[in-house]
């Protein structure tokens, strides 16, 4: 492999959680908080800057999701980099559709709304977790421990959470 | 701008009619049009300003027997599909003349009276463009295998060939189409419309069906699926009972990839082409780059040259045929609307073939361009166009281009567009990825028969 290569590797490769490429600031997400979920995706908007996955999390019993006095899902956005940087892991509006139940981590953001942008480790690694087709974890688990799950992204576990 | 500016040099070559002057027919090119003389179907002709209602007040047209229930006094068109079938439910009207009828564009003359849906006029019930004209006329059902069939006549032929720059100095060029020639003509005084000088035959073009202006309502249905032909019913009733229109700007979006065959959305097109990339240069910056002599990845949902991510304008490979036919595949599009058409899917995919047009004493007069749409989700059948892009100038006449994608001046406020003022506040919702209009129209549809969504949510 040529050093130039290697290099447009590295980069694209890094690229993965946001940041290194990214085109505004993530000052908005608290970085020394880290959270771990398993949500249900409602929507993909694979947006060329990044894509954000619009989900509602599920609680803590993996029986239903997290919803509002209403009885409404309370819908989260998560952002990671650009489409075409991801879709390199599956995580695409195809890979990812409505009813899709998967896991990862996220740093929210700081003013409390449901948001936030995907946790990455000190070498920009970041992974998400897709259990199989309509299959929930156990209670209190992750799609990480579900069996046929799939890995998303170029780390191999979640991280601790913070809280 | 460019067409308005250079009018005193187009206008004379404002076609309408003669003899066509069709590129060479092969099996998988070049068939003409059999569609007729294309007359505007509806009561409302945007563009030429043209009321062409035959009733109006909710009376119907002599010798023409009304529905019990149309589209303008049904209160939930879901349930009504078997009626969509007949063009009486729309009044035989077109789609843009729906679209338009509460007075679109600058020039749409309005036909509703009194705001009230019930008045809605009536069009041409004896027009129509026939669904045979508007389907592709070739017998291949994927883009590739159109493809394929195209390169092997190339083959046959000797090429595909690499040109060298020289020789494909002539497409250099800023075209634009007969139709907006027309428009503009539209716009002068009856005065300067006597002045128009009549068009030499090679310039003919043929009819714009893809505009929606030439069809029967129903004629357009029948070339869609079944939830497809939902949407776009969707999409005319809400326009026509609420004007309730829909735009991508009030989203802040691209306008999508078929906004380039709409009535008012291709402003012009600049080729740049090079013997190994060709660069389609439409109105907004709507730029398209055709990488000549690369081949499509096939392991995914579509064929696709980067990632697995539908592309609005989606991505082209081509072959030059000769020196004056370039032929391109494009595909990996993201699915999305354009107003007054029908809406289009991720798997949409074009075959177009560009072939310059000469006159008999050789002058170059500009681009024959054929275009087959294949798209199983939205459509029954492939479906085709043919256009003339006319040479109007070299590529540094004229004013410079602009971007002028999501420069948002209306947004979406109780389901309707709006204008609002600096330090005005407007409580807005955010719209989705998937079909933001379709999420609008629902707000509407109260206690209509929708068909049912899966609730994702739960797990019962």
């Amino acid at each position: 492999m040529s050093s130039l290569r290697a290099v447009i590797l590295s980069l694209s490769l890094a690229a993965f959680a946001g940041g290194a490429s990214a085109h505004h600031s993530f000052a908005m997400f608290d970085r020394m908080q880290t959270r771990t979920f398993t949500g249900v995706v409602s929507s993909v908007d694979p947006g060329p800057d990044h894509l954000q996955i619009f989900f509602a999390m599920m609680n803590e019993q993996r029986d239903g999701v997290v919803r509002d006095a209403e009885g409404k899902p309370v819908l989260w956005s998560l952002e990671l980099t650009g489409a075409a940087s991801v879709a390199k892991y599956g995580i695409t509006v195809t890979g990812f559709p409505p009813g899709t139940v998967f896991s990862g981590a996220l740093h929210p953001a700081r003013d409390g709304e449901p948001a936030g942008v995907l946790y990455r480790n000190r070498d920009n690694q970041g992974v998400l977790f897709k259990c199989p087709a309509r299959v929930r974890p156990a209670v209190g688990k992750h799609c990480d421990s579900v069996e046929g799950a799939t890995l998303h992204g170029n780390d191999t576990a979640l991280p601790e959470p913070t809280r | 701008m460019l067409v308005r500016r250079s009018i005193p040099l187009i206008l004379w070559c404002l076609a309408t009619a003669a003899q066509p002057v069709s590129a060479q027919q092969t099996a998988a090119r070049g068939a003409a049009f059999q569609g007729g003389a294309a007359e505007p179907v509806g009561a409302t002709l945007p563009f030429w300003n043209v009321d062409l209602s035959t009733a109006k007040g909710g009376a119907a047209p002599r010798g023409v027997t009304p529905l019990q229930r149309d589209l303008f006094t049904s209160d939930d068109f879901y349930v009504d599909r078997e009626l969509w079938k007949d063009p009486r439910y729309f009044r035989c009207n077109s789609p843009v003349s729906l679209d338009s009828m509460w007075g679109d564009y600058t020039t749409g003359p309005k036909t509703i009276t009194g705001d009230d849906p019930k008045s809605g006029p009536w069009g041409h019930c004896e027009r129509d463009t026939p669904r045979s004209a508007l389907l592709s006329p070739y017998g291949f059902d994927s883009a590739a295998e159109h493809y394929a069939a195209l390169r092997a006549e190339a083959a046959a032929a000797g090429g595909p060939i690499v040109p060298d720059y020289d020789s494909l100095a002539g497409w250099q060029a800023r075209y634009t189409r007969n139709l907006d020639i027309e428009f503009e003509a539209g716009g002068l005084t009856r005065m300067q419309a006597a002045q128009r000088v009549a068009i030499p035959p090679e310039y003919h073009e043929q009819p714009q069906w893809l505009i929606g202006h030439l069809s029967q309502t129903s004629t357009i249905l029948s070339l869609l699926t079944d939830e497809y032909q939902t949407r776009f019913v969707q999409q005319l009733y809400h326009v026509a009972h609420y004007n309730t229109r829909q735009w991508s700007l009030m989203y802040c979006r691209p306008e999508g990839f078929m906004r380039e065959w709409s009535g008012p959305g291709f402003g012009g097109l600049d080729v740049i082409a090079l013997p190994n990339l060709v660069v389609l240069g439409s109105g907004g910056n709507q730029d398209r780059y055709v990488y000549v002599g690369r081949e499509f990845v096939e392991d995914g949902v579509v064929p696709r040259l980067g990632d697995d991510v539908r592309r609005w304008l989606g991505e082209t490979v081509g072959f030059w045929h000769d020196a004056n036919t370039l032929v391109t595949w494009t595909s990996n599009v993201r699915g999305w609307f354009t107003h007054a058409s029908f809406e289009h899917s991720d798997e949409l995919q074009t075959i177009e073939i560009f072939k310059r047009r000469f006159a008999d004493d050789g002058r170059y007069l500009g681009l024959e361009h054929e275009a087959i749409f294949y798209d199983a989700q939205a459509l029954v059948a492939p479906v085709r166009t043919l256009r003339f892009l006319a040479r109007v100038g070299g590529l540094t006449d004229g004013p410079p281009k602009t971007f002028t994608h999501c420069q948002q001046t209306i947004f979406p406020i109780e389901g309707k567009p709006r204008h609002v003022a600096p330090g005005q506040i407007i409580e807005y919702e955010v719209p989705g990825y998937d079909r933001p209009w379709a999420v609008i129209f629902e707000r509407f549809e109260g206690e209509m028969q929708r068909p049912a969504k899966p609730d994702i949510f739960s797990f019962d």
